[in-house]
């Protein structure tokens, strides 16, 4: 039965989310999970396919994925019908936007900064599957816990609480300074301010949250964009760019953007950190920023 | 009336929120405590003291050491 395919075919399959096993004629099915949040309609479905077409086995991905291993290349065709009315689509795979995943974010977890699954579904709607010069992953994290690890995807998203400081009421009894993880206040030189690095600050907030007398309030409650991240056999961690964004609107112009410099400036097979190497980080802010008008 | 100290540098989280939680039981409302920890507890506790509705009212440190004055809520 599978003598017929070439590898033209294979790749088609793949990039469609079936994946070619080890053992010939057997794939694992990739299906389209965002944020690694199923309904449990979608899991019944998940479960039924796998016993009725693989050999009752689902494996969960490192990325949120789920994927039903096992089925045999004539029932394909088959599996993607019997999920689709439960509205279980079938994954993507080869030079295209990955699973976007995310953390439960703001509505559910206490330490969330953003509604990171609304995020991703927004993304997902507008990149899943789409083509570009090689494998993009985003990553959603609600806050700088960063448990979707924002710096290992292509693009990677966190939650993030920029601080001000307000004169009125401050003491200067350290507090804030003591509880910074990265100290980045200081006391200004005649000691009548205080000063907040921006590029030491990690958004964490924690210095508004222990301030007494309620001087470090919040600036920007927001998002924050990292890009050029990725694992593999090569790791790079993402840097930041961009200034704290205000809005989910304002994060989606600039994924956008950051994936249309990556479509005009990457080339087949290079993953986004490879070409940032190239071009540098400041030449994709360069073209955001121009893009979108973002800080 | 002396304003009672709580000592909380030997504790860690959550040890720390629970002293001082417990110490300002023995407090009267609007009444004072003082309470002495160390750099790692001060976010927490002064997190937790905020949201009870108590108030940092004076923040010392020495050697390290800080000292917060907390006023309890009403």
């Amino acid at each position: 039965m599978t003598d017929d395919m070439n590898e033209a075919d294979y790749k088609e399959l793949k990039r469609g989310g079936m994946m070619r096993q080890a053992e010939a004629g057997l794939f694992s099915v990739r299906l389209h999970v965002i944020g690694g949040r199923l309904a449990t309609p979608q899991l019944r479905a998940i479960r039924e396919a796998a016993d009725r077409f693989g050999r009752g086995e689902i494996h969960l991905t490192s990325r949120q994925g789920v994927e039903i291993p096992h089925v045999p290349q004539d029932a394909l065709a088959a599996v993607k019908e019997f999920l689709a009315p439960s509205g279980v689509g079938v994954g993507v795979c080869g030079p295209t936007v990955r699973t976007v995943t995310a953390c439960q974010g703001c509505r559910v977890c206490p330490s969330g900064v953003i509604d990171s699954p609304e995020l991703a579904e927004a993304v997902d709607r507008e990149l899943y599957g789409k083509p570009v010069p090689h494998k993009f992953k985003v990553g959603i994290s609600g806050c700088v816990n960063n448990c979707m690890k924002a710096e290992e995807n292509d693009v990677g998203i966190k939650g993030w609480i920029e601080p001000r400081w307000e004169a009125p009421s401050c003491t200067f009894c350290g507090v804030c300074q003591a509880v910074c993880p990265t100290k980045a206040i200081s006391t200004s030189e005649d000691g009548g301010a205080l000063i907040i690095d921006p590029t030491l600050c990690i958004g964490c907030g924690d210095c508004i949250t222990s301030c007494p007398a309620g001087n470090m309030r919040e600036k920007i409650r927001g998002y924050r964009v990292f890009a050029g991240g990725k694992f593999g056999r090569r790791p790079s961690l993402g840097r930041r760019i961009l200034g704290v964004l205000r809005t989910k609107e304002e994060a989606m112009a600039a994924i956008l953007a950051v994936l249309d410099f990556f479509r005009e400036q990457g080339k087949p097979r290079e993953r986004f950190g490879d070409t940032l190497q190239r071009t540098g980080f400041p030449a994709l802010e360069t073209f955001v920023k121009e893009k979108t008008g973002l800080p | 009336m002396t304003t009672p100290t709580l000592d909380i540098t030997g504790d860690v989280c959550p040890m720390t929120f629970v002293k001082v939680k417990m110490g300002l039981q023995r407090v009267p409302p609007l009444g004072t405590l003082s309470v002495r920890l160390k750099e790692d507890a001060l976010k927490n506790v002064i997190s937790s003291l905020k949201t009870e509705g108590h108030r940092v009212t004076n923040v010392s440190q020495e050697d390290g050491v800080f000292l917060l004055e907390v006023t309890k809520a009403g």
